[in-house]
């Protein structure tokens, strides 16, 4: 059975205590060593189809009622990455938490909860909600970020005492990296990277690396630009990437709901474009692409989705895909000398 | 120099079902179709284009549960049971349609023939070892064998580092076991990679794995010939992933080959169709309907119903297999000239992986449509030249460094299939095991004990401790499979799948007390040991932990 060994303050960072398990439920223990015969097992037998569990040998009924055990009531918290915007959390604290917590804090107990904390390691963010001493959890979260999962007790203006902690997750990119490789041999320019993008069947991404050039820098201030003239307001969209702004306002211009952007998006700038839903609409998006990125609203047509359906059991991943009736090398860069900023 | 180079590379796949406690189990079914359909078909052609000169050189991963599973004495004794009933209904067929129903004359005749065939295949050539026919393959030059996750465990989502391992060197001594050599690659159970994973393949020896599209689309840095080259991870592992026009134009169903129209359709078959008085000596003994593998009607049409599908003609099968492999060429010479162009003169590499048994048990035509696409490759053309990722590492051509993304190739790309809303509750219970594991092999294990009964005292008995922790490696493993989360998510056999997973995990559980209580029921290990019976050679120090 673990044991509340002591109580840990750690006020350099984000200012928490932390409880340290000592579980002493691991003994020592002699090998068995009663030798037994043998590898090679003695043949038991087989079961009539219709057998009923009275009619079966005590072995056989043992295994024909196969039952999930009844975990062990240890700390546990681990964090798993189901997409890249999608991480799942399980955790037990094993015995009472209030109880540690009382013996610990005394008083101050009484203005605490349990509650589950998400945090944001890249962006160094968290979220916060009551839960119980077990549970799961699905959280929403971006893309190419670093999580990681504690469940403690909270209380305002008072220090978060951390009870477990889970793993770090970090998820993938959900587009092309912006690094090109140094080396002479590798190294390639965006219209070259956009072409090998589309005839690899990813057109989405190509699309969207030759709109934003070479120049990382220049394209992520006009796309951010950009993104203000949509709402019509100078909006902070630090933390939520280029290739993201990119993406919701091509869906937009192609015709696609707010709604329907939702899974498509980083949770961020959904709730962002939310709080400027009045101001969205297709022929705003449209009039945005065409001055700031030079691309008419009749060469985007539609997201394709070829979807996974294949023969068989198997479903495999296709690659989204957003047609355009403009071929990509033809695309100017945002970021060549004739792209413009914000002014 | 080819314009371009092509690897075909399928991934020979089957969860380990065996269960000697009846007489017979329906989802050992799986595996027998899977031999009639695929893995004869498949052996036997491989076989026959060697000996025409026109080798197939491409990759097949024979997974380890499949490679035991094909070695399995009760298995085998099962199947060749299994075929030599097929083929009684299919000559049963013969007579019966040559006086009831004419039109279905053609393919009853077929079938006949077909599984005439296979039993000589399996009884007199391959004598009942399919992985040796495997392996002879091998031997002579024709394929690439790689390995898989050891019971095709989802790598990123088991949790310990002890337990990654075990699923990758359990895997490569059980090829060791069966192909008398070290695999060159591993096909990544449901190409699932996260970064790290590749730390554990280079430890093993492994020189490359398959991976989908975006881990190397996404990766950092971009990739100059995007998934037309492969790339190498920074610890020098290298990365062979997937070309997704080649996985439409075979797997899709709305544009890939097998939706043709006169192609077998999969779904009518004659265990709905005849009377059940009529079927009853070749069901199981339960008496239920099932698919028996002997379909008489084609495609016909997409919106076509099952009732208004036409007769099965098997020659305009075999033409349109012809055809869609002549357009296959045509489209991969088309596209190698486009990549090459775009890769400024580089001669690209397509890489086309596939589930193996797509070919001959979805797709009932594909294993032609393999053998008409080598023979094409061979004797028509000589723009594309067809090589196995071992053979595209030797050529010495420059590879990209690069750090892959995490990914997979199931829908939507990462992880979604195997970890759902149906699916998450079965993870506590994997992690929890994971961990006793090692825990219990720090506890219970004695290297140097193992060692000593290994080297000097062979034939005397095992020490029980040893047995047990190694049964409790069986069991994990068996839990860890891929294949139930994906059944449950995908609800097919989802009854089945589910009590699977509770199954090892409650034997582990009672396999634990035993060894923690050191009261042993010799009658219930035993047991355990006889229906589970998987890897043979295993070794639980492989869960031992290295810090």
């Amino acid at each position: 059975m673990s044991r509340l060994r002591k109580l840990e303050v750690n006020k350099t960072e984000d200012e928490f205590i932390e409880f340290v398990l000592d579980d002493d439920s691991v003994s020592s223990a002699e090998p068995i060593r009663a030798d037994v015969e043998p590898a090679v097992p003695a043949f038991i037998g087989t079961l009539e189809p219709s057998a009923t569990l009275d009619e079966m040998p005590p072995v056989f009924r043992e295994l024909a009622l196969p039952k999930l055990p009844q975990l062990a009531h240890t700390a546990r918290a681990r964090l798993l990455m189901q997409t890249p915007n999608r991480l799942f959390f399980y955790w037990s604290l094993g015995s009472n938490p209030f109880q540690r917590l009382n013996r610990a804090l005394g008083a101050h107990t009484a203005s605490y909860t349990l509650v589950l904390r998400l945090l944001d390691l890249k962006r160094d963010s968290e979220e916060i909600h009551p839960v119980e001493a077990e549970g799961s959890w699905w959280f929403h979260v971006d893309a190419d970020g670093e999580y990681r999962a504690e469940i403690g007790f909270y209380a305002p203006n008072l220090p978060f005492v951390r009870a477990v902690y889970s793993n770090t997750v970090q998820t993938p990119r959900k587009n092309p990296s912006t690094r090109v490789a140094t080396e002479a041999d590798w190294n390639v320019t965006s219209d070259e990277f956009a072409r090998v993008l589309e005839v690899a069947g990813f057109s989405e991404d190509a699309f969207d690396v030759a709109i934003a050039g070479d120049d990382a820098e220049s394209a992520e201030t006009t796309t951010r630009d950009a993104f203000s003239d949509l709402v019509d307001e100078d909006v902070d969209t630090d933390g939520i990437s280029p290739e993201d702004l990119r993406h919701a306002m091509l869906l937009l211009a192609a015709g696609h709901a707010l709604e329907s952007l939702r899974w498509k998006i980083s949770p961020a700038l959904y709730e962002l474009m939310q709080k400027y839903a009045e101001r969205l609409s297709t022929e705003r998006a449209a009039a945005i692409l065409r001055e700031r990125y030079d691309i008419e609203s009749e060469e985007i047509t539609e997201e394709e989705e070829l979807g996974a359906t294949v023969y068989g059991l198997s479903s495999i991943n296709f690659p989204r895909r957003l047609r355009t009736r403009r071929k990509s090398p033809k695309l100017r860069p945002i970021s060549s000398p004739t792209g413009s900023g914000r002014n | 120099m080819p314009t371009g180079y092509f690897s075909l590379i399928l991934h020979a796949h089957l969860p380990f079902v065996r269960h000697p406690e009846y007489p017979e189990f329906l989802e050992e079914d799986w595996l027998f179709e899977a031999i009639t359909e695929v893995y004869l078909p498949l052996i036997f052609i491989f076989q026959n284009l060697y000996e025409a000169g026109a080798v197939p050189r491409m990759a097949i991963n024979v997974s380890p549960p499949l490679c035991e599973m094909l070695s399995d004495e009760l298995l085998q004794t099962r199947y060749t049971r299994h075929l030599e009933n097929l083929l009684e209904l299919a000559e049963k067929e013969v007579r019966r349609t040559a006086s009831e129903s004419m039109e279905f004359q053609d393919v009853a005749n077929m079938y006949a023939e077909n599984l005439r065939a296979s039993l000589g295949l399996w009884n007199d050539r391959y004598k009942r070892n399919l992985v040796g026919a495997f392996r002879e393959l091998q031997d002579e030059g024709v394929l690439e064998i790689i390995t898989c996750g050891a019971t095709h465990g989802f790598l990123p989502l088991i949790s310990t580092p002890e337990a990654r391992r075990a699923q990758i060197e359990v895997a490569v001594a059980n090829y060791r076991k069966h192909f008398g050599r070290q695999p060159r690659g591993i096909w990544l159970p449901e190409c699932a990679y996260e970064p790290g994973v590749e730390e554990l393949l280079k430890s093993a020896g492994i020189e490359y794995f398959i991976a989908d599209t975006h881990a190397i689309l996404y990766g950092d840095p971009r990739p100059r010939y995007g998934v037309h080259a492969p790339v190498i991870c920074p610890n020098g592992t290298a990365v062979f992933a997937r070309d997704v026009e080649t996985s439409e134009q075979v797997w899709s169903s709305v544009i890939g080959y097998p939706g043709s129209d006169v192609y077998r359709e999969f779904y009518r078959d004659i265990g709905w169709d005849l009377p059940i008085d009529y079927l009853r000596p070749h069901l199981h003994a339960d008496g239920n309907r099932r698919h028996l593998g002997l379909k008489y009607h084609r495609i016909t049409g997409r919106d076509v119903p099952q009732h208004g599908k036409a007769p099965y003609v098997p020659a305009l099968a075999r033409e349109k297999a012809a055809e869609n492999a002549s357009h296959f060429i045509g489209e991969r010479i088309k596209q190698a000239h486009v990549l090459r162009e775009t890769f400024d003169g580089r001669p690209p590499l397509v890489v086309s992986p596939y589930d193996a048994e797509l070919f001959g048990h979805w797709w009932y035509e594909g294993p032609q449509f393999i053998d008409y696409f080598f023979r094409k490759l061979h004797f028509d053309q000589s723009d594309i030249a067809a090589v196995t990722p071992g053979d595209f590492l030797d050529s010495g051509l420059p590879i990209q460094r690069q750090q892959p993304i995490a990914s997979s190739w199931g829908e939507a790309g990462f992880y979604k299939v195997w970890l759902n809303e149906k699916n998450s509750w079965m993870y506590p219970y994997q992690h929890d095991a994971e961990r006793r594991m090692s825990e219990l092999v720090a506890r219970f294990g004695d290297t140097e004990t193992r060692r000593h009964a290994d080297t000097e005292n062979v034939g005397d008995t095992i020490p029980v401790s040893r047995r047990i922790l190694n049964q409790l490696a069986r069991e994990l493993l068996l839990a860890e499979s891929s294949d139930w989360a994906f059944q449950i998510y995908q609800g097919t056999t989802v009854e089945y799948s589910s009590r699977r997973f509770q199954s090892h995990i409650h034997r582990f559980d009672l396999l634990t007390k035993m060894l923690e209580s050191g009261e042993v029921d010799e009658e219930l290990l035993s047991e355990i040991e006889r229906r589970d019976n998987i890897f043979s050679e295993i070794d639980y120090s492989v869960y031992a932990s290295k810090e």
